[in-house]
């Protein structure tokens, strides 16, 4: 047997890929190629040999601060592009070797050409802006002008009314206005300013000059009819065209102030109305030549910035690994010779002879002398774990792993999740009605498959794209598991064959009363229809999914228990095995295995007797008479022996395993416990890596009462968890009680009550409602509540009889694996 | 006697599936040990929903009312 264990190959997914601590020891000139070719080799992760080091004392931070400007440029023009709304499709132009100084003074001359463009489109605008007020305070004001010309013989009553609207002007007088005497215009020195103001401030503008002239003035204000854009915020504003008429040098300093403090423009307009006239043609010409010379220029602005969006996703994965790779070299050494970097990295024994060859490949293309040294070195430290994994387990690989890396070569739990999980997803789920409707789902997402791995998909999408696999199997499973039990949208079918139950008598008169009854063998395959819609349908299908997830569950446990017996094999920890698994299996199996031993009997045999009453007298009363509870001949003593061996166990799991501990390091450092010192500086004849001296050497102390109560705990843990772990397997029943339930209200409650009328619209609302309860309740919620509890059952039940999980991941220097938003 | 037939069934099926799976996907021992391993677990899994489910019903204690419907 153990031959035969021994002779089978090593399963593909089991245990973590076996890692090697290699150290490469490069030449300068040649180093930053070997990198880069590392980088797309992707297999290597170097450790880093400068952790102690600040950013700034590393030998390339100032290339890295180089690129860091590099990248900030290009994140300008980035920035530029999408303010100036173009789209550019890259060109893929191959370019010759990529030079990093080549590139740098190329953005920064683009960069300067276009912060040039748009300063001067700023000051053009701005010109364009105040132009374009003048002409509005020209057309409006004269307004005004006009018709206080007018009215200068006139009354001073008549000025508060207005008779005529010049593009709809309202003419609003101060409060004070009819006390003044009017006087000609330009006789008496009443004189005016025009402007224009932002709307919203117009209200306090008016107030602060009547204030400061102490009501001698005349404001008169219309609102433009075009928008203009403010030069600080981007955004069109509306403004208000007004003319103040007053009296005074002081009072002209005075509103003159104001309107500075408040950004009102002041713009003159002449009296006379040829003169403006004249003005405004003059105006008109030079905005239209504005306007021209604007568009001109952003035109060539857009022009400067297409031709550098065509190369600018190619130069942004440019700089991004140029970084990535002096970051990478920042984590190297240089010897004492200064010609050469040393690093050290982990890589999986397969891709050595992968990278030996990119390696020589480096040193040829570089033209240097002096080839690479690359040699293998012993570790210290626990080596990065690594699966290879295809599409279709990676998905399960990084479920298991959210929980935690699994140590380096110990039992992956992944291998068998690929199966187990999306079956006790389909025991919650079991509806082959709903399994269609997620199988649908998952092979749309399987036959886009290509399209949507190269878009860009929202976050819920692309988690539901990342496990399309899990859900595929997860459909399969619910389609199998809906034919066991019988349901298709709850409605049961007789697909193998006629019901196993028929009436006692050809009247069926006593259905109702004292049931059916069993003339034949039981249904092939699955649940009887038979007992859908009984009155005693739900006490016995909770009982049979009862005793099937206790039994679901030891198998499961069982199955955990047994991988921690392959991992101490593997390991070579015969004390594991002896003091731990051996005490464990015998606790677990001989209470709650003979618990699943009774289960089967009692089907097997129909008998009457009550498992919880054997069990629960079982620790109760042991030596007591079973009577009617006895299931087979000689229950009572083999529940004394399987007592007795639980009993037993527990003490054997605790105590032996510290006590050996301790003796095996007694043996060992026997002796030795003042040498240590001395004799472990001579030991060591095979190199030390670098890394590992900074740790110092890790001979530690011995604590046996450190190692005494972790195992007590552990064994705790086991000894109490046996029982709570069993009873959390009844999730499985509670769920697919749930989701039976739901799914049966829906059907007869919504579709059935519905379908009654003879209305076509009540139909149609009746299936509408049905449509959307069994898509959202029953497909999504049920989908992640299934979802969560399968996977909380592996973390926890599964996974902790064997599953250590501290280690850390293979995370190699590639650049395919350089993330986008990593800054 | 159909409980063991039906398990002969899919012990059979199994067999099937995983002679497909090696013939379709062959990529080397330890790949097809990690075939073999999912095509048993989830034959495994199959057979002991079915079982527990054919032999929960092989000498049932309650039998079905039929509850009255209007």
């Amino acid at each position: 047997m153990e031959d035969f264990i021994d002779k089978l190959p090593q399963m593909d997914l089991m245990r973590s890929e076996k890692m090697t601590l290699v150290q490469l020891i490069i030449p300068v000139e040649s180093s930053h190629r070997c990198i880069t070719y590392l980088g797309e080799l992707g297999l290597l992760q170097f450790r880093d040999l400068n952790a102690d080091k600040s950013p700034f004392q590393r030998t390339f931070a100032n290339q890295v601060k180089r690129c860091g400007e590099m990248s900030r440029k290009l994140r300008f023009f980035k920035d530029q592009i999408d303010k100036a709304g173009l789209r550019c499709s890259p060109r893929h132009e191959l370019e010759p070797d990529f030079e990093l100084g080549h590139l740098e003074r190329q953005l920064a001359d683009h960069e300067h050409e276009v912060l040039e463009m748009n300063s001067n489109s700023e000051k053009l605008r701005q010109t364009y802006n105040e132009l374009l007020e003048f002409k509005i305070v020209l057309q409006n004001a004269s307004g005004f002008l006009v018709s206080s010309n007018a009215h200068a013989i006139g009354d001073e009553t008549e000025l508060h009314e207005s008779t005529y609207s010049n593009n709809g002007f309202i003419e609003s007088s101060s409060l004070l206005e009819q006390e003044m005497r009017p006087e000609p215009l330009n006789q008496s020195g009443l004189r005016f300013i025009s402007g224009i103001i932002n709307k919203d401030k117009l209200l306090r503008f008016e107030r602060m000059l009547f204030r400061a002239t102490r009501g001698n003035m005349l404001f008169n204000q219309t609102p433009s009819d075009e928008e203009i854009m403010d030069p600080l915020t981007s955004e069109m504003v509306e403004k208000i065209v007004f003319v103040v008429f007053f009296s005074g040098e002081q009072a002209r300093t005075k509103i003159l102030k104001i309107c500075e403090a408040f950004g009102a423009n002041c713009y003159p307009v002449p009296e006379d109305t040829t003169k403006q006239r004249q003005l405004t043609r003059e105006v008109l010409s030079r905005l239209s030549d504005l306007e021209a010379t604007l568009d001109a220029g952003t035109r060539h602005r857009n022009n400067a910035l297409s031709s550098v969006g065509y190369s600018l996703t190619k130069w942004i994965t440019m700089v991004r690994r140029e970084k990535a790779v002096y970051d990478t070299l920042n984590m190297l050494n240089f010897d004492v010779t200064k010609k050469c970097l040393v690093g050290e990295g982990w890589c999986p024994t397969f891709a050595k002879t992968q990278i030996h060859e990119v390696l020589q490949r480096a040193t040829f293309d570089s033209n240097s002398q002096v080839g690479v040294i690359f040699h293998v070195m012993q570790a210290v430290e626990s080596p990065p774990t690594y699966f290879r994994t295809n599409k279709l387990t990676n998905a399960f690989q990084e479920i298991i792993d959210a929980y935690g890396v699994a140590r380096y070569q110990e039992a992956n739990p992944a291998v068998y999740s690929v199966v187990t999980y999306p079956f006790l997803f389909a025991v919650m789920f079991g509806d082959w009605g709903h399994g269609l409707c997620l199988l649908l789902g998952a092979l749309y997402l399987l036959a886009r498959e290509r399209k949507l791995s190269t878009q860009k998909l929202g976050s819920f999408m692309e988690m539901l794209f990342g496990g399309r696999y899990v859900i595929f199997l997860m459909a399969l499973f619910s389609i199998y598991c809906g034919l066991i039990y019988n349901e298709f949208f709850s409605v049961p079918f007789h697909i193998f064959g006629s019901s196993a139950y028929k009436c006692r008598d050809t009247t069926c008169s006593d259905a109702y009363t004292v049931g059916l009854i069993k003339y034949r063998d039981p249904y092939p395959f699955g649940v009887d229809p038979s007992w859908r819609g009984s009155r005693t349908e739900l006490p016995y299908l909770n009982s049979l999914k009862m005793k099937m997830s206790i039994l679901l569950g030891i198998s499961q446990m069982n199955l955990g228990l047994i991988l921690s017996f392959f991992n101490a094999r593997f390991f070579g920890s015969s004390l594991d095995i002896k003091y731990q698994f051996i005490p464990q299996m015998i606790f677990l199996n001989s209470l709650f295995g003979y618990l699943s031993l009774l289960i089967i009997i009692k089907w097997c045999t129909g008998s009457q007797a009550d498992l919880y009453h054997v069990m629960i007298y079982m620790f109760l009363s042991p030596t007591e008479e079973l009577g009617e509870n006895e299931l087979f001949w000689g229950q009572r003593p083999l529940q004394i022996v399987l007592l007795l061996m639980a009993f037993i166990a527990v003490p054997w799991m605790l105590f032996p395993k510290p006590f050996a501990l301790r003796k095996i390091h007694m043996e060992r450092f026997q002796g030795r416990t003042y040498g240590v010192l001395v004799t472990s500086e001579v030991d060591l004849d095979v190199e030390e890596p670098d890394s590992a001296r900074a740790h110092g050497h890790q001979e530690e102390d011995f604590n046996f009462s450190e190692i005494f109560v972790h195992q007590l705990i552990h064994s705790i843990e086991f000894v109490l968890g046996s029982v709570s772990n069993t009873a959390s397997y009844l999730r499985l029943w509670a769920l697919s009680l749930a989701h039976s339930e739901l799914s049966t209200v829906f059907y007869e409650k919504v579709l059935l009550l519905a379908w009654g009328y003879e209305n076509i619209l009540i139909r149609l609302i009746g299936v509408a409602v049905f449509a959307f309860a069994t898509a959202f309740i029953l497909l999504m919620m049920e989908t992640l509540s299934a979802f969560l509890h399968a996977l909380r059952l592996h973390w926890v039940e599964f996974m902790g009889k064997f599953f250590h999980g501290d280690g850390y991941k293979f995370k190699p220097f590639s650049f395919a694996l350089i993330s986008d938003d990593d800054e | 006697m159909g409980f063991l037939v039906t398990t002969l069934i899919f012990i059979v099926v199994g067999i099937i599936a995983a002679l497909c799976a090696r013939i379709c996907c062959n990529k080397g021992p330890s790949t097809n040990l990690l075939h073999l391993t999912l095509v048993m677990t989830a034959t495994v899994c199959c057979w002991m929903m079915w079982a527990i489910v054919y032999i929960a019903q092989m000498n049932p204690l309650i039998v079905p009312i039929l509850s009255e419907t209007e």
